[in-house]
């Protein structure tokens, strides 16, 4: 994984992209227990573009000339699937702009924060959303006066 | 309905210890459980296959 993680690195240093981190349940993974995942989800912050527009078009080209092919929703960047995911809503931008920046062996990278986890899960509210709150808040090392600060800025307090 | 019958003391002992191992996982480093994600895949693999469904397995070095 830390091929791919220098590929995003590459991209947000060359201005692909402004700020990418981990999330999704390989972020959950680094707070808990392993859990299966198929693909690497990363949540991005994109460069503005004139018309305001969020797409994805500019990055999937620039990492085509890169040698990483489109398969199906995700990149296959170095052996993984990887899906982007732009940060589309309040909550995603903060917890882009505050995620932990750690190192995956000897490659800087960064992934969202435990509570910004659970938030967006409450807020996505799937089943496995569920079962990953449960996770967390038994396993990952969680900043409670933290979290209800950012559940009560999302107005996710009472979900 | 049923009253929830009391569990015996090993059955206890066995959910303690199940526990406790996930607790210990949720300790490893990053790329040790990012390894452990890897090998669930490949377990996972000719499950989904037999179902019709193909997944690609993370070519990453272990």
């Amino acid at each position: 994984m830390e091929k791919t993680l220098q590929v995003l690195n590459a991209l947000e240093h060359d201005g692909i992209i402004s700020r990418y981190a981990i999330g999704g349940a390989m972020a959950a993974t680094f707070y808990a227990e392993p859990v299966l995942t198929l693909d690497l989800d990363i949540f991005v912050v994109l460069p503005e573009t004139a018309g305001g527009l969020l797409t994805l078009t500019p990055l999937y080209t620039d990492l085509r000339r890169r040698g990483y092919p489109e398969t199906g929703e995700c990149v296959l960047i170095e052996g993984i699937p990887v899906q982007f995911l732009p940060a589309y809503n309040a909550l995603l931008e903060e917890a882009l702009a505050e995620a932990r920046e750690t190192l995956y062996e000897r490659t800087p990278t960064r992934v969202l924060r435990a509570e910004h986890l659970v938030a967006i899960a409450l807020q996505t509210g799937r089943e496995k959303d569920h079962e990953r709150i449960r996770v967390l808040k038994e396993q990952a090392p969680l900043d409670s006066a933290y979290l209800a600060v950012v559940l009560a800025r999302h107005s996710l307090e009472n979900t | 309905m049923n009253k929830a019958t009391p569990l015996r003391p090993e059955i206890v002992r066995l959910f303690d210890a199940s526990e406790n191992r996930r607790k210990q996982l949720a300790a490893l480093p990053f790329p040790e459980k990012v390894r452990m994600v890897i090998q669930m895949q490949q377990m996972v693999e000719p499950i989904l296959r037999a179902r019709g469904r193909s997944i690609r397995i993370w070519q990453v070095i272990l």
